[in-house]
């Protein structure tokens, strides 16, 4: 017989309840860590996009690759050696478009690869929300720093860096505004780390934390997550420990006629699991939905993969939650419910 | 003939620092098909003689035999077994499953105890139980909808259902009106000859007697051989 079941079908209220909390604690969290992932992607989309590799920098930089100067003969030896190498500059800056209106971008230039978009001189791609703002294809654009101006060639989906949409300009004219002949970075995909004199080699993740802010926002927003993700465990644990509690006295008959201790804990797992799966299947497919329809300007992304990773944590949590407060069931003493009456 | 047998059973608690004795060495043998009544005041032990006796707590000394067999060196999933297929309970309150139907809670009690019995001869035999305590109309009735004397009912047939040997009946009638007393009484009288189990019960309400084959008078944890009758 299916306790578990028949008892959710009488005490629906109950279980709602439950249920309903597990939901918000879990929608909760899928929506902050959205925030979380949409804030990083608005961060770095640039550098997070990028397949997994090494990424050097010069050694005197210490880690500020805003401060690295690759030498033009180190980067030739190292493109040489690396075929897949694509040495670039990434810079903050403004574009003025046709209103003289400024727009804060984070410029990119780079040698010719697959990975980053090349330019000819004179032309910028953009990201795609600059779209948004009005700019269209065919513009003319200026900077204050550069003698020409730049024809809008095109728009590129989420490419961001520090919050700002990126424009990919040609080497000529990255050069002639930061008065620059040398690169800043160099990237090898999809390879170990290797020795070059006088470069210092990070990985993604590390790259990703010499990035000012980037680190310190993420660090904030992850403790959020797994703050909301203890939290919720702990709530876990007192509502099914709540629920155990009321029910003693009936554990205790059921222990007396002689019903085994593990087939209730086979009870209090089957509800945890019922409860559980349908809140999160119910907060995962709002958030996905939230995912689709939340407005444009807000950074947020949430991925299948983190949610299923989210909520298998929940599940764990909630087993976990369970287990425990079904130690009290252990030690229930069926002569101790009898005497204690009618439940 | 003898199927349960209490032998020189010693039932010691500690209280602080303080041994108290609530069992000084009890003897008492039941038979088959007959309802033995332990009454006493309030600490004799006979509640606790009950419970040692129904394997719901250990004795301090002495043996408790049944079917030749000593519960007092058995391992617990020994005793929980032998509740499940050869005990029934009654107790004091219905202790019902509040959240399965009057149906269910037999068909529980058949699961619990291993039944050999198919589906539909398990839906069968509970039919003919609740018939038989009178609640056949309220099959699909909850706890909470049911009076406490219809309650006392659907215990009794949960306690029988799976066909115990021996019955437990602790103040079976306390909860209950004197009309619903007797009606119970009378039920567990006849249930008990009926299917030949072996019944002891405590109570306290001296008009319960009158239904007992044999009554046994306990008086600060011993039994009073000049009240055994």
């Amino acid at each position: 017989m299916n306790l578990a079941w028949k008892e959710i079908k009488k005490n629906k209220v109950r279980f709602i309840i439950l249920g309903s909390i597990i939901f918000l604690v879990s929608f909760l969290t899928f929506i902050i860590s959205g925030l979380a992932n949409g804030l990083s992607q608005d961060n770095a989309a640039l550098i997070k996009d990028l397949p997994k590799g090494q990424f050097y920098m010069a050694d005197d930089a210490d880690g500020t690759f805003n401060l690295s100067r690759i030498d033009n003969d180190l980067q030739q030896k190292v493109m040489t050696k690396e075929k897949d190498a694509v040495a670039f500059s990434i810079q903050m800056g403004f574009l003025n478009d046709r209103d003289d209106k400024q727009q804060s971008v984070a410029f990119v230039t780079s040698t010719e690869s697959t990975l980053f978009k090349n330019v000819h001189q004179g032309e910028v791609l953009l990201d795609s929300s600059l779209q948004d703002k009005g700019i269209q294809v065919g513009d003319t654009l200026t900077n204050n720093q550069y003698s020409g101006e730049f024809i809008v060639k095109g728009f590129v989906e989420q490419k961001k860096y520090s919050h700002a949409p990126v424009a990919y300009i040609s080497e000529e004219a990255y050069h002639e505004m930061y008065r620059v002949n040398n690169k800043q970075l160099i990237y090898v995909p999809n390879k170990e780390p290797k020795e070059f004199k006088g470069l210092q080699a990070y990985s993604n993740k590390e790259f990703l934390n010499t990035i000012p802010s980037y680190s310190a926002e993420q660090l904030s927003l992850n403790m959020i997550i797994w703050f909301l993700v203890v939290i919720s465990g702990m709530l876990f644990a007192i509502f099914f420990y709540m629920m155990n509690v009321q029910k003693i006295g009936l554990y205790g008959i059921l222990k007396a006629i002689g019903l085994k201790t593990s087939k209730l804990f086979k009870m209090i797992w089957t509800q945890m699991a019922i409860i559980t799966v349908i809140s999160l299947f119910v907060s995962v497919s709002l958030s996905q939905l939230f995912n689709l329809v939340a407005p444009k300007g807000m950074p947020f992304t949430l991925t299948i993969a983190t949610t299923t990773q989210l909520s298998i944590v929940f599940l764990i949590i909630g087993f976990i939650g369970a287990t425990l407060s079904g130690i009290q069931i252990k030690k229930i003493e069926p002569l101790q419910a009898i005497q204690q009456g009618e439940a | 003939m003898t199927l349960f047998t209490i032998d020189e059973v010693r039932k010691t608690f500690k209280n602080g620092e303080v041994e108290e004795e609530i069992l000084k060495g009890i003897n008492l043998s039941l038979k088959e098909g007959e309802i033995t009544a332990l009454v006493g005041a309030s600490g004799s032990g006979k509640s606790t003689l009950l419970t040692i006796a129904a394997g719901l707590q250990p004795a301090t000394y002495g043996q408790v035999l049944f079917e030749e067999q000593n519960l007092m060196t058995m391992s617990t999933e020994q005793v929980r077994k032998l509740r499940a297929s050869k005990f029934g309970f009654v107790f004091q309150f219905a202790h019902l499953v509040p959240f399965l139907t009057v149906e269910e809670q037999l068909l529980l009690m058949l699961e619990v105890a291993d039944s050999s019995l198919k589906k539909h001869e398990q839906k069968h035999e509970v039919n003919r139980l609740l018939q038989l305590v009178g609640m056949a109309h309220r099959m699909t009735a909850y706890p909470s909808s049911l009076s406490g004397g219809e309650k006392q009912r659907v215990a009794i047939a949960r306690a029988i259902i799976h066909q115990p040997k021996v019955l437990f009946a602790d103040e079976p009638t306390a909860s209950l009106d004197s009309q619903r007393s007797k009606e119970i009484m009378l039920l567990l009288r006849e249930l008990t000859k009926t299917l030949n189990i072996t019944t002891l019960m405590v109570t306290h309400d001296e008009e319960m007697l009158a239904y007992a084959d044999r009554i046994i008078k306990m008086s600060d944890g011993v039994v009073l051989p000049s009240a055994m009758y």
